[in-house]
């Protein structure tokens, strides 16, 4: 009774009772953060008194959102694909080698996960004080990659893990060398979890923010670690509309993984 | 002697702790269909491996043609194989996957595009070629991976359980499949299974593995009648196993006396001298039920009528089960039915004696 | 060479050019290198330096360690600390298990539905949420008006700026988190285990007390365990939604590196939250499923 929808008695009114209102709690701030971006008062008043597309404008043509912009998306770029590479080259080992304590690897590879990123953020801001490269774009690299490459790792162990190991000796046997039959009958055959770590990897970049702090500049910052300064400063339109358009591009991302996921179950 | 096409000598591999194989060596000649049959843990997967290149032995030798194949890696050994779970490549067509070989060696488009027609008709699956793995049948998937072994002449094809995933009836059609394209092509085939039926109907050659070793290599027929060993007679048909005693040897004849006490003489000895404990095999359908005053008395606890025999579960006297079967057309009279006292007839010389380790 | 047999083609192997070196060493430890190689240098071993940092700055010792316990406004942060971590989870455990519950019984489109919302709220930039907040919480903000307006209140409630306002904004970030660790369990829960428990006579309350809670109390722990963590070492949303009294243990740390360059007690307390952290994973590890939670 209590898991059938039709019979759980007075308990459903209070189920749905309550989930609605989680629901209506975890929906109001994305739909208010839309209404503010276009909200014709710099008050952030709600009900908005009128409508406008200025915010968007101003953010569009403002260089310093526009620089950040950029340089999220370099960093993130280049920590996907270094992410991806060594996430692949690690899976291959966790999963095809035949060493002792290849099981202890894979715990190292998930410790960054585990690790608050605060402690990593000095930790690093520490370390690249000291070699001089605090601030710079490679710092901010090797810093997120820290945090995407388990991500990494998880998604490619999985696929490799469901693919089986004959298809490798398969494609040996028909004359393919190692490398050669890991990526012409592999790297096929786990293209969603290659895509699944470089999604993650972009977006643990793309969102990062506690790290990121530490490794910016006054002229380096990535999108969040601007979205932070102006918080701290004083509460802008401008934020409601960089909001609203992050807001945006989960949901489109999402809608792209859940066709890539339908896609996949064919 | 000429020289052995492919010849195993006293692989070993031994894993950490456990010994997978111990001690096998096997000559196989150019164009034999060799089954290594075998209870799962064997070792006759493993053997298989070794030949593949996908697992090193710990000791011994590997010929190909008189020439190591040690250390040369798999992809350079020339030899195919189909794996028991279907290991097509996903992405790749039906014709693309009997490509595969082909390409990775570079060779002329033109005579990929021969060879891949040529194994596609091999397999009857002409009709398929553009078809992804996925949409295909268990079985058709499996003729697919046969294509792709064939498609590059490799020297030996190995095939491992490739049937274990299919029913019954799809199995018995791949397995003529697999008779015919070994006839047609005239490939060195080494098939795995651990299906004495399956092992029986394909081969030229049997290679019994058990405990990591080679218990008995013969053809079919040389198996069952001729089981070197006990366990060799369990394996390959069905077996009732008698403790006896025996008495006296006479020129390789000796007499025996089962546990009830009655004895009987004219059991073939196989060379085996000393008297004492031993065991004899004998199988169902050389035991008949007779209403004689001699052989070994019991009463039926199941009898079943399967159609061209009659199946009857004898207890005898000591508390042993035996299984008989009759042939429909040695039926003699009513068959006898459960709770019956019958007696066991059987010719000595149907008779194997065996001496338990 | 490879290239070299494949073009000599048909019978290579007859042909016999010498057989490739046996690569007998071979275990295929070799690809981990990079990786490995890359966070032991730009993982372990800045974090490592950190810690030590705090045993040697100014002087060699566990000064810093004293100072941290002894003081009472580092006593204050880390009691601010356990109390937000354990009002957060608390209070997602909560909401979290009705919102789960609805999801696994729900008719499909709704379910679907709130899942959706749940996913878009957990996968919305972390700021962009914390930033909604700040607009929902002001004195003058959308939740203090519309209480003022219906009359429930006179004056604003003390929500921006405060440990409240704080548990608020992190319970928003943590819900999905316990949604998802309950999915799991309750995709298990059997529908005939309560018809069972029905015929056995058991009303609703009590199946509810006493089979579908203890049944779910593995999954409630874990998801529990994990947002509890989670919330120790959390910076961005206490630092913008609480006040300079509610100080938690993260927004310490960055003070100490950030304003007062005290790098041996930024290292002490990095220390200290390291360890409450991997003690309770390994907790976690011990007593609950390894690997669950995160993923889902």
């Amino acid at each position: 009774m209590l898991m059938d929808f039709a019979r759980l008695g007075w308990m459903r009114w209070l189920l749905c009772a309550t989930a609605g209102a989680c629901t209506l709690f975890l929906l109001a701030p994305l739909v208010l953060l839309i209404a503010l971006s276009f909200d014709s008062s710099p008050w952030l008043q709600f009900p908005p008194p009128g409508w406008t597309l200025q915010w968007y404008a101003q953010v569009f043509h403002d260089p310093d959102w526009l620089a950040s912009f950029i340089t999220s998306l370099e960093v993130g770029s280049c920590v996907t694909v270094l992410s991806v590479l060594l996430g692949l080259l690690c899976g291959f080992a966790i999963t095809r080698g035949q060493f002792r304590g290849r099981e202890i690897l894979r715990g190292f590879f998930l410790t960054p996960m585990i690790l608050p990123s605060i402690v990593l953020g000095i930790a690093l801001y520490s370390a690249f004080l000291w070699l001089h490269i605090a601030g710079s774009f490679a710092g901010f690299v090797i810093a997120h990659l820290v945090l995407a490459l388990p991500f990494s790792v998880v998604a490619i162990t999985g696929a490799l893990e469901q693919t089986d190991k004959s298809l490798e000796d398969a494609a040996m046997l028909c004359g393919a060398g190692l490398w050669e039959a890991r990526v012409r009958v592999i790297l096929p055959a786990i293209r969603h979890g290659l895509f699944g770590a470089a999604l993650f990897s972009f977006l643990t970049s793309w969102d990062e923010v506690v790290v990121a702090i530490f490794m910016a500049s006054p002229t380096l910052q990535t999108l969040p670690v601007r979205m932070l300064g102006e918080l701290r400063q004083d509460l802008s339109p401008d934020i409601a509309v960089v909001s609203s358009l992050l807001v945006l591009a989960t949901a489109l991302l999402m809608g792209l993984a859940a066709l890539f996921q339908k896609e996949s179950a064919r | 002697m000429t020289q052995a096409f492919l010849e195993l000598r006293n692989i070993r591999k031994n894993f950490d702790s456990f010994t997978a194989i111990d001690g096998v060596s096997l000559q196989i000649p150019r164009g034999e269909f060799v089954t290594f049959l075998g209870p799962s843990g064997s070792g006759k997967s493993t053997t298989l491996y070794v030949v593949a290149g996908f697992i090193e032995p710990s000791a011994g030798e590997v010929l190909l043609n008189g020439r190591s194949l040690l250390g040369v890696p798999p992809n350079h050994r020339d030899i195919g194989m189909v794996f028991q779970r279907y290991t097509l490549f996903p992405h790749l067509t039906v014709a693309e996957n009997i490509a595969f070989p082909l390409r990775v060696r570079r060779r002329p488009k033109a005579e990929i595009a021969a060879k891949v027609d040529e194994m596609l008709r091999l397999v009857h699956l002409s009709a398929m070629r553009d078809r992804k793995p996925a949409q295909l049948s268990g079985g058709q998937q499996q003729r697919v991976a046969l294509a792709r072994a064939l498609a590059y002449d490799p020297q030996i094809l190995l095939m491992d359980e490739p049937l274990s995933a299919l029913d019954k009836k799809l199995r018995e059609d791949l397995q003529s499949e697999i008779k015919r394209i070994h006839a047609e092509t005239g490939v060195t085939v080494i098939y795995v299974t651990h299906d004495q039926e399956e092992a029986l109907r394909l081969s030229d050659r049997i290679v019994l593995f058990n405990h990591g070793g080679i218990e008995q290599i013969g053809t079919g027929e040389d198996l069952y009648q001729r089981p070197a060993s006990a366990f060799a007679a369990g394996f390959i048909g069905n077996s009732n196993f008698i403790d006896i005693e025996v008495l006296e040897n006479r020129n390789n004849i000796g007499d025996v006396r089962c546990p009830d006490g009655s004895t009987l003489s004219g059991v073939p000895l196989m060379g085996r001298t000393q008297t004492g404990k031993a065991q004899i095999m004998l199988r169902p359908e050389h035991i008949r039920l007779t209403a004689e005053a001699e052989g070994i008395g019991g009463h039926v606890t199941d009898a079943a009528f399967l159609g061209d025999v009659m199946a009857h579960t004898v207890l005898t006297g000591w508390g042993q089960e035996i299984m008989v079967r009759t042939p429909r057309q040695m039926f003699m009279g009513p068959p006898a039915g459960v709770g019956d006292a019958v007696r066991l007839g059987f010719a000595p010389a149907d008779a194997f004696l065996f001496v338990p380790h | 060479m490879a290239d070299a047999i494949a073009v000599k083609g048909v019978r290579a192997a007859q042909a016999a050019p010498p057989p490739p070196a046996p690569r007998r060493l071979r275990n295929g430890f070799a690809p981990a290198v990079p990786g490995l190689a890359f966070l032991l240098l730009c993982f372990m071993l800045p974090v490592l330096a950190l810690l030590l940092r705090s045993l040697t700055q100014p002087q060699w010792g566990l000064q810093n360690y004293a100072a941290l316990l002894a003081t009472s406004t580092y006593a204050n942060v880390l009691f601010n600390t356990f109390a937000v971590a354990g009002l957060v989870t608390g209070i997602s455990a909560l909401l979290g298990l009705p919102l789960a519950w609805f999801l696994a019984v729900a008719p499909r489109f709704w379910s679907q539905l709130v899942f959706g919302i749940v996913i878009l709220s957990m996968w919305t930039n972390l700021l962009a949420r914390t930033y909604a907040w700040m607009v929902l919480l002001q004195d003058t903000g959308i939740i203090n008006n519309f209480l003022i307006w219906t009359g429930i209140i006179q004056n604003p409630l003390p929500l921006f700026g405060t440990m409240a306002g704080v548990v608020i904004g992190m319970v928003y970030i943590m819900l999905p988190f316990m949604v998802l660790s309950l999915r799991g369990p309750l995709a298990a829960l059997d529908a005939s285990l309560f018809q069972a428990a029905s015929l056995c006579g058991a009303s609703r309350v009590q199946a509810f007390t006493q089979v579908f809670l203890p049944l779910l109390a593995p999954g409630l722990a874990a998801g529990g365990l994990i947002i509890f963590v989670m919330s120790l070492g959390y910076y961005i949303t206490p630092s913008l939604l609480g006040g300079a009294q509610d100080m938690m243990l993260a927004e310490l740390i960055a003070q100490l590196v950030q304003t007062l360059l005290n790098w041996g007690l930024a290292g002490a307390a990095s220390f200290l939250l390291l360890v409450l952290t991997l003690s309770l994973y390994a907790v976690q590890i011990r007593y609950f499923s390894p690997r669950r939670g995160k993923e889902g």
